[in-house]
């Protein structure tokens, strides 16, 4: 019987294994009295070894029963758990992944992972634990993710091209579809939309063809297939946080740390895009709470605060969006030293420092430039990347918020939309131009009469209401010539960014539409404040803008 | 319709692998369980002739499985499938009741002599 026509689902099902027995490794370390995580341990050890078996791959057999073993050795408790156990589990494991990952590239000469089972087979409480960095070996870079744990979530569900066209899965009610397919699908549903918008806008020239309700009954088959496709398309969150616990348990452990993760919301379901464009934020974030938020033992103890630290990942639903919230309990950030760190380094004018809210002042971890990795005090570090987190967050149409109280922790907020690709998007005329701005990004959208506006301090403001926020002219931000003055009233569309409301003063608001946006190729993609494009019913294209990169 | 089978394993991969081994002999897989509850419900209204039994799943013992599917369905032949290490309640399970054993990993071969000598 020819095996290799099992390779991939052998693949599929062993990286399953292993990523559970990960997820389930750290829970045991906190929860060791826990004897049904060792069985399910025992059992993912056990299936791999047999799995690997009928396949003859020998090394990775070879090492799945060693860990099966010492797994059975604990459970019939002829040792207790310790955290070398632990650290020899997580070793053989990422061993296993590497090898899984061989297999799946073709690879077949495996490592021989004997010394490995060897030194599982033979452990006794006594025997010399594997090297652990200590604390000390400063100075500490940080670790690449280990290979098992691949950042992009969907690797796994994606099939060597020309082969298996989709895998029957876990049950004969459900099929493993290529992701590219999903992909295909809201491509298509795109399209349709676009055509639908087509064809309402040549019905409005010939009322006599009577379409109206022919193309209300399409709009409502049309949502109705969207919500299905990316229905299709939703992973619960914990497809990307089944590593986060092993990830801060590691760098937690070499800093010599005491950190608890705790995650909520683990089934709260995203879009797969989604998912995957956040994983790597997500981990930045995780990496400097650890590295960071959370203190030494010895200034936690200082400060008359429990030993053992947490950072918490809760992620909830809020209409047709999700907050991820990651929080630590640390030492907070002090926005007086950003503000002035800022200055010094010529992110902000000192008129500006003066200005800030705390809010803001929060929000400058996250400009270019602020932080560089050889500066390691308690306000540096957390610039590390987050640029790049709040830009990842921005192109998806989410926002990121930052809050932190000095000693007691730091709190990122993002608000993510549960899916890409179709948005609801307000379209604006702005000379030559037709933009799209995502509704989730506008707050509200006004007409200003002349005497709405007004001018303080050099700068122009909209004096409606209580509070006056300032004015920009969306025509000179996109480079386009402004409308003759003298109109009786300006459109307006207000935003904010940061945290504070800014109002982007245009030639006229167009109307809210459903566009299906496409992301740009080079060179365009490289354009700044532009995520992406879209095509209208008569062929012309739009602009789909990110507000906060504007102003 | 041949004889009937059931498999009853936790791992997807290893019930492809049994059933491309037992439809290439002509046997029916009547119905594949993933665990001992979906065992049950099968094992009711398809009554397959051999079950072929993973020792090791998610939410039961296999002996416990064993012994109900027998109670439910006592003209099944039982033939436990289960890895290295796992004798003693291969052992046991033998005793209760179960026809005989495959051990993985299997050839096909081996699988199908196993099921062959059940038929005399």
């Amino acid at each position: 019987m020819d095996m290799s026509q099992y390779r991939d689902l052998f693949v599929s099902e062993s990286q399953n294994h292993i990523r559970a027995f990960n997820d389930l490794i750290v829970q045991l370390e906190s929860n060791s009295a826990d004897s049904s995580i060792i069985n399910e341990l025992f059992r993912h050890a056990h299936s791999l070894k047999g799995m690997a078996a009928t396949m003859q791959f020998d090394p990775v057999a070879l090492l799945a029963h060693a860990m099966e073993d010492l797994l059975s050795k604990v459970r019939n408790e002829e040792f207790t758990l310790s955290p070398v156990i632990v650290d020899l589990l997580l070793e053989g494991s990422d061993a296993l992944g590497v090898m899984i990952s061989m297999i799946e590239s073709g690879d077949s000469d495996l490592p021989d992972g004997a010394d490995l089972a060897k030194r599982l087979a033979g452990f006794t409480p006594g025997s010399t634990p594997p090297p652990v960095p200590s604390p000390e070996t400063a100075p500490e870079p940080v670790p690449p993710i280990p290979a098992d744990t691949d950042p992009t979530p969907d690797r796994r569900g994606q099939a060597t091209p020309g082969q298996h066209q989709f895998r029957q899965s876990d049950s004969f009610k459900s099929i493993r579809v290529r992701t590219e397919i999903l992909d295909r699908l809201v491509n298509i549903t795109g399209e349709l939309i676009t055509t639908r918008h087509h064809l309402a806008d040549q019905a409005q020239n010939c009322p006599e063809a009577r379409l109206d309700e022919p193309l209300g009954k399409l709009s409502v088959l049309l949502r109705e297939l969207r919500d299905e496709v990316f229905r299709a398309r939703m992973l619960p969150f914990s497809f990307i946080a089944e590593r986060f616990p092993r990830l801060v348990r590691d760098l937690a452990r070499k800093q010599g740390k005491e950190i608890n993760l705790n995650i909520e919301g683990k089934n709260i379901e995203l879009d797969r895009g989604i998912l995957e464009e956040m994983t790597e934020p997500l981990v930045h974030i995780l990496r400097n709470a650890v590295d960071h938020g959370i203190e030494l033992p010895d200034e936690r103890l200082a400060a008359g605060k429990p030993l053992g630290s947490e950072i918490r990942i809760s992620v909830t639903r809020d209409k047709d969006h999700v907050n991820i919230v990651v929080s630590d309990d640390g030492r907070g950030m002090n926005p007086e030293r950003l503000i002035t760190k800022a200055v010094e380094k010529g992110i902000i004018t000192r008129a500006q420092a003066g200005e800030m809210t705390p809010e803001e002042a929060f929000m400058l971890v996250c400009a270019p430039g602020f932080s560089t990795a050889e500066t390691v005090s308690d306000v540096s570090g957390r610039g590390v990347g987050m640029d790049a987190v709040r830009s990842a967050v921005h192109n998806l149409g989410g926002k990121l918020a930052i809050k932190s109280e000095s000693g007691q922790g730091s709190s990122f907020n993002l608000k993510l939309p549960i899916s890409v690709s179709i948005i609801n998007a307000l379209l604006v005329e702005c000379g030559k131009l037709i933009v799209a701005f995502p509704v989730n990004a506008i707050d509200r959208a006004l007409e200003l009469r002349s005497n709405d506006i007004k001018e303080e301090e050099g700068q122009i403001v909209c004096a409606m209401g209580t509070k006056s926020f300032p004015l920009k002219s969306l025509n000179h931000l996109l480079g386009q010539a402004t409308p003759p003055g003298g109109a009786a009233c300006a459109p307006a569309i207000v935003t904010s960014i940061s945290g504070v409301p800014v109002g982007l003063l245009t030639d006229r608001i167009l109307g809210q539409r459903e566009i299906f946006v496409k992301p740009l190729g080079n060179p365009l993609a490289r354009m700044h404040a532009i995520t992406g494009g879209a095509i209208m019913g008569d062929g012309s294209i739009v602009f789909v803008l990110d507000v906060s990169a504007l102003a | 319709m041949g004889t009937t089978v059931m498999i009853v394993d936790d791992s997807f991969f290893m019930r492809n692998i049994l059933r491309g081994i037992l439809n290439e002999k002509g046997y029916t897989v009547v119905a594949e369980a993933a665990s001992g509850i979906e065992a049950m419900k099968y094992l009711h209204d398809r009554k397959p002739d051999i079950i072929i039994l993973d020792i090791i799943l998610p939410d039961s013992n296999g002996l416990d499985l064993l012994e109900s599917t027998l109670r439910t369905h006592p003209l099944a032949k039982v033939v436990i499938c289960s890895g290295i290490g796992q004798e003693p309640v291969i052992q046991k399970a033998l005793a209760h009741g179960a026809k005989a054993f495959i051990q993985k990993p299997f050839t096909p071969e081996k699988v199908i002599e196993v099921l062959t000598s059940l038929e005399g």
